[in-house]
């Protein structure tokens, strides 16, 4: 086990407005975030002396003007001048789970004692993935040619090869994304709170990029969130109960870039970072009340509930059938409405959903007597980052 | 079935890694790259041999028939220069001789419904320009 199991934990955690058009500067809405869980923490601004983001912007063919689509760690610097500030980091390879758990180092190294994390998304204007220009330059030149534009194709051959190799019909994938807008009804931070979902309305959608119809696509939104981290010790004296960090892991897999659809290597990721994490925490699947697993495409929940070993390979869509993922159910999942019912904002949001349910603060969407909350907080295929968050700090 | 006539494909942009395999298209042969060491096939081409870690790598020939081992079919027309062919069929194929080496590419010159994960395919040469000349595929008949 981690000899730093439970030394640092979630203390507050703050929302944005999450909108379609970016009707005002993405910094606004990081600075919202941010303010709003140091506020939740009981904490005032100038006691904040450590900051840590992922400011990627996941779509193409669009300037990177920071304030307007990133919100890089200068730029709140820039906004907050922190008098404190002892340390910040700005992650490249992790995504935003990999910013949390450098956070999580900076305090058990005691170079910081209250550090802050957000991610801030920005929503362009007109076609997300605007590939521009006639060249196919590095990896592309494999790929471009033959129309493999966005990320979304990129996960949907693997999602054929899942489907078809398992001999299973993505009719199934009805249910997660129906069950997960029905938990997003309980969270109105979410932008499609509100908003109800049929299996109906999921068979009727349009085609995107075959097995992916548009409810298989979390939407673009414009928003931010962001949680304060600290030593256990310090969490306890805060306003909120503390979400203590029993383990976590991180992985990239083994693949060369631009080779796609390779099934293993989205699993790769997954597997390796979930083993380091149920060695570090002590726990296995068996033992978790509730998940909450990255789903920017429905299909990234299968790689996860399977590499990170909630089923078999080959039987997520059946795991999630029946029940199961209900709010009552054996493995409540994303409880707050996931990407799909949030909006597009990345992994913390899943983080923060990880960290209320162990903290018995999920408000009418709280599962039962949680002690054991888990988190895969990216797509498998980036990158693995996994995270158990427990109640009961033994 | 899908129009691929005003479709704009982006020209690929040989590197120094590369560029032996799109010389070798050019002549209408397809050549991976090939670890000298312990015989792997491997694509993309890569610094390494991602079996042995050799750095000993060249381009040898390799029979264009293989299987389709992933596909999706394109309906989203967020990209211009594909907009007019959907819905299109964009395949991954896994060649004989070279299990492993993952190629992309589109299926052509049959309707897009006919992608399937392990249908056999084999490879038809699509010129670009003077320059390019991209592997495409067409079902086998074998
Ligand atoms: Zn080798």
């Amino acid at each position: 086990m981690w000899e730093n199991r439970c030394k640092v934990a979630i203390s507050g955690v703050g929302y944005s407005k999450a909108t379609r058009s970016a009707d005002i500067p993405l910094a606004a809405h990081a600075l919202e975030a941010v303010r709003g869980a140091v506020a939740d923490s009981g904490l005032r601004m100038e006691d904040i002396d450590g900051l840590a983001t992922y400011p990627e912007l996941p779509a193409t063919g669009h300037a990177e003007v920071d304030g307007i689509s990133v919100v890089s760690v200068n730029c709140m610097m820039a906004m907050l001048k922190l008098p404190a500030l002892t340390w910040h980091i700005q992650v490249g390879t992790t995504n935003i789970g990999g910013a949390l758990q450098q956070a999580t180092n900076a305090l058990l190294a005691g170079v910081c004692k209250y550090a802050v994390v957000w991610r801030a998304m920005h929503n362009p204007s007109g076609t997300y993935q605007n590939l521009p220009g006639n060249m196919a330059a590095g990896a592309a030149q494999f790929t471009g040619p033959f129309g493999f534009g966005g990320p979304g194709q990129g996960m949907a051959v693997a999602y054929t090869r899942w489907l078809e190799k398992n001999v299973q019909t993505r009719d199934k994938m009805a249910t997660l994304a129906v069950t997960q807008r029905k938990h997003t009804q309980h969270n109105p931070h979410a932008y499609f709170y509100g908003t109800e979902l049929t299996r109906e309305d999921y068979f009727a959608s349009r085609m995107v990029a075959y097995p992916f119809c548009l409810f298989d696509c979390d939407i673009p939104v414009q928003g931010a969130v962001a949680v304060v981290l600290t030593l256990a010790d310090r969490a306890r004296d805060l306003k909120p109960a503390p979400a203590y960090l029993a383990g976590y892991g991180q992985r990239l897999h083994f693949e060369t870039a631009g080779r796609i659809g390779s099934l293993s290597s989205y699993m790769e990721g997954g597997s390796s970072s979930a083993k380091l994490t149920w060695e570090r925490s002590g726990f296995t699947p068996k033992d978790v009340d509730v998940a909450q697993i990255y789903d920017g495409f429905s299909a990234s929940v299968i790689y996860g509930l399977e590499s990170y070993g909630f089923c078999k390979e080959g039987e997520a869509l059946d795991f999630i059938q029946d029940g199961r993922i209900e709010l009552d159910g054996e493995l409540p999942l994303n409880t707050f409405g996931g990407s799909l019912g949030t909006g597009r904002i990345h992994g913390l949001w899943h983080i923060i959903e990880g960290a209320l349910q162990a903290s018995g603060r999920a408000g009418s969407r709280q599962v039962k007597d949680v002690n054991v909350s888990f988190v895969g907080a990216s797509a498998p295929i980036v990158t693995g980052t996994t995270f158990i968050f427990v109640k009961e700090p033994y | 079935m899908s129009d691929w006539s005003k479709v704009t494909r982006p020209i690929p942009v040989p590197n120094e890694w590369t560029r032996p395999f799109w010389a070798a298209a050019k002549r209408e042969s397809l050549e991976l790259q090939r670890c000298q060491s312990c015989g792997h096939f491997q694509h993309p081409p890569f610094a390494t041999c991602t079996q042995c870690i050799s750095i000993d790598l060249k381009f040898e020939p390799v029979r264009g028939v293989g299987t389709i081992y992933a596909y999706t079919i394109m309906y989203h027309t967020g990209d211009k220069r594909f907009a007019s062919a959907v819905p299109y069929a964009s395949i991954v194929v896994e060649l004989d001789d070279a299990p492993g080496a993952l190629m992309a590419g589109n299926l052509l010159g049959v309707e897009y419904t006919e992608a399937k994960v392990g249908r056999r395919v084999e490879v038809v040469f699509e010129k670009l320009n003077d320059d390019i000349t991209l592997p495409q595929w067409r079902l086998a008949n074998d």
